[in-house]
């Protein structure tokens, strides 16, 4: 984890309110799931993003960025050229293992499950992936399969069956993950979840983000930057 | 002004009264609850610019902290409401106590309890394992028992504060609340108690609210915590300068502190040295930044010590 100073190599709309930006930095190693902090002008705090892509020869990596107030507009309204600091590489990643897996990733959640399965794909390693969003002009592409309004949840139980699925990895609004979670219990499936969580300090000092897991019979606190992002679904108390 | 290269950023908090002190490096400090217990930042802080860090509130047994949300931000400050989350003494003494002696990094203990007796517990413990200085919190707006309690009450806390004396020999800091009327009765209790320092200030109460018109209705999100940052720079440089009407022991200012002139101005109402809170969280390297920079300053400017610039803030 370090301090980075990274520029802007490119910046572009890819669906509503979403834009791309990837940034070129000495930042050398990082792996899906983890998550990048940036310092925003006139804000108290940074603002985490997931890492969508990272081009180790390049020496880039890719963010997407959705509009939800100031700090998202700044970034927003860089230009090609521009400097930005960010802290690298942040929380720990999706455990990969060998096995048929699905990733499913609803609305920007898709972000880190596209870097997942660019890894995944690496190491051949037999993957679905399965977005889903609120409507048309939300879509952000790279999946396998688009789900567009609805849950992206629906058939899902089918969709693990049909592809014998033995692991799931997801990203996406809490109450999507919960839901999920339920799905994983009655299927006996592993499901890596990644969270997000407002943060203060992104590398577990002040416990700002601090979650419960429920794990051998006991309750135990684990912070979303530092301890995560990514967590057992099973164990997450929702 | 006296023209001298070889400037110095050293400082020594000193209770006139007895004689107890404590030697900084610099009068750069990490304030209790952003810098966790230190060994997390490696890597993004030159520990040899910092006077000391002030470790997470600890209490005697581990605690969960507030479930719900615990950060909320607002314009030019954060409200956390994180309630002592943190591994209780025991843990501390075991598992990093020996790593912040090992990388030799000078640190204060902060301590906080719901009772007279769990204060009195934690002292005691500070004191058996050597530990140089303690940071008495009584000012936690986050907690429902104790805590604050005694920080808001001069006959209480004068009593908390002389148990915790006669068990703790070491450099003694007490950090006060800005959640109270006046605090100068406050500060004398501490000091008359024993007391070698004053920090000041904890957070202030606030209360963070969201409304949001979505979907023909309104969503409303309520955060009740402690409210730090640079909004409270004008509360804190207050109440310290109430603080100094009625102590001659040392003050360490806490509050919005981002810059040099944030110093300059704490020194101007009577400050000895500087804890950096939630800055650290925009810029893990602000508080030994900072230092670097006093010392440029000093360079630049022919001071040849801190005390020195501190007159001349202070007298000129």
């Amino acid at each position: 984890m370090k301090d980075y100073k990274g520029q802007i190599n490119s910046i572009e709309n890819i669906a509503k309110d979403v834009v791309k930006i990837t940034i070129l930095s000495a930042l050398n190693d990082c792996c899906p799931g983890q998550f990048i902090s940036i310092l925003c002008p006139n804000k108290i705090i940074r603002r985490p993003f997931s890492i969508a892509d990272f081009n180790e020869k390049e020496k880039t990596i890719t963010i997407f960025v959705k509009y939800k107030g100031e700090g998202t507009k700044y970034l927003q309204n860089l230009n090609v050229g521009d400097y930005i600091n960010f802290i690298a590489p942040l929380g720990h990643g999706f455990k990969i293992e060998n096995k048929k897996s699905l990733l499913i990733g609803a609305g920007i959640g898709i972000a880190p499950l596209l870097f997942l399965k660019k890894e995944l794909d690496k190491n051949n390693i037999k993957n679905y992936l399965i977005s889903g969003f609120k409507a048309n002009d939300e879509v952000i592409k790279g999946s396998d399969e688009t789900k567009i309004g609805g849950s992206v949840l629906d058939d899902i139980e089918k969709i693990i069956e049909d592809k014998k699925i033995e692991l799931i990895y997801s990203c996406g609004p809490n109450t999507v993950l919960e839901k999920l979670s339920k799905i994983a219990k009655k299927n006996n499936i592993k499901t890596q979840v990644a969270l997000e969580k407002v943060m203060a300090c992104s590398m577990g000092v002040c416990k700002g983000c601090a979650i419960r897991l429920f794990r051998n019979n006991e309750i135990i606190n684990k912070t979303v930057c530092h301890d995560g992002p990514v967590f057992d679904a099973c164990e997450v108390m929702w | 002004m006296m023209s001298n290269t070889s400037n110095t950023i050293n400082t020594i908090l000193k209770n006139p009264h007895n004689g107890n002190s404590f030697e900084l490096k610099s009068p750069l400090l990490c304030a209790s609850g952003t810098f966790g217990y230190a060994d997390e930042y490696e890597g993004l802080v030159d520990f040899n610019e910092l006077g000391a860090i002030v470790t997470k509130g600890i209490t005697l047994e581990k605690r969960p902290g507030n479930a719900g949300e615990r950060i909320f931000e607002c314009d030019f400050g954060l409200i956390n409401r994180i309630g002592l989350e943190n591994i209780g003494i025991n843990d501390f003494i075991n598992e990093k106590l020996p790593i912040l002696k090992q990388k030799n990094i000078n640190f204060i203990l902060n301590i906080a309890g719901s009772t007279l007796e769990d204060y009195e517990k934690l002292s005691y413990i500070a004191n058996e394992n050597d530990i140089k200085a303690l940071e008495v919190n009584v000012s936690c707006p986050n907690v429902k028992h104790g805590c604050l309690e005694f920080g808001l009450k001069p006959d209480l806390l004068f009593e908390l504060v002389k148990k915790i004396r006669a068990n703790y020999k070491g450099f003694l800091i007490v950090k006060l609340s800005p959640n109270t009327t006046d605090i100068k009765p406050l500060a004398q209790s501490a000091q008359s108690a024993g007391a070698d320092c004053i920090s000041a200030i904890n957070t202030i109460r606030a209360l963070g609210v969201k409304v949001n018109f979505e979907n023909n209705k309104f969503n409303k999100k309520f955060v009740q915590g402690g409210l730090s940052g640079a909004c409270i720079k004008p509360i804190s440089l207050y109440m310290i300068s109430q603080i100094k009407q009625v102590v001659v022991i040392p003050v360490i200012a806490l509050g919005g502190i981002y810059n040099l002139n944030d110093l300059f101005e704490y020194i101007s109402v009577g400050a000895d040295a500087f804890q950096v809170g939630t800055a650290n969280f925009l810029y893990p390297s602000i508080a030994s930044d900072l230092a670097k920079a006093l010392k440029d300053f000093m360079m630049k400017n022919g001071f040849s010590c801190f005390e020195e610039l501190k007159k001349e803030i202070l007298n000129g």
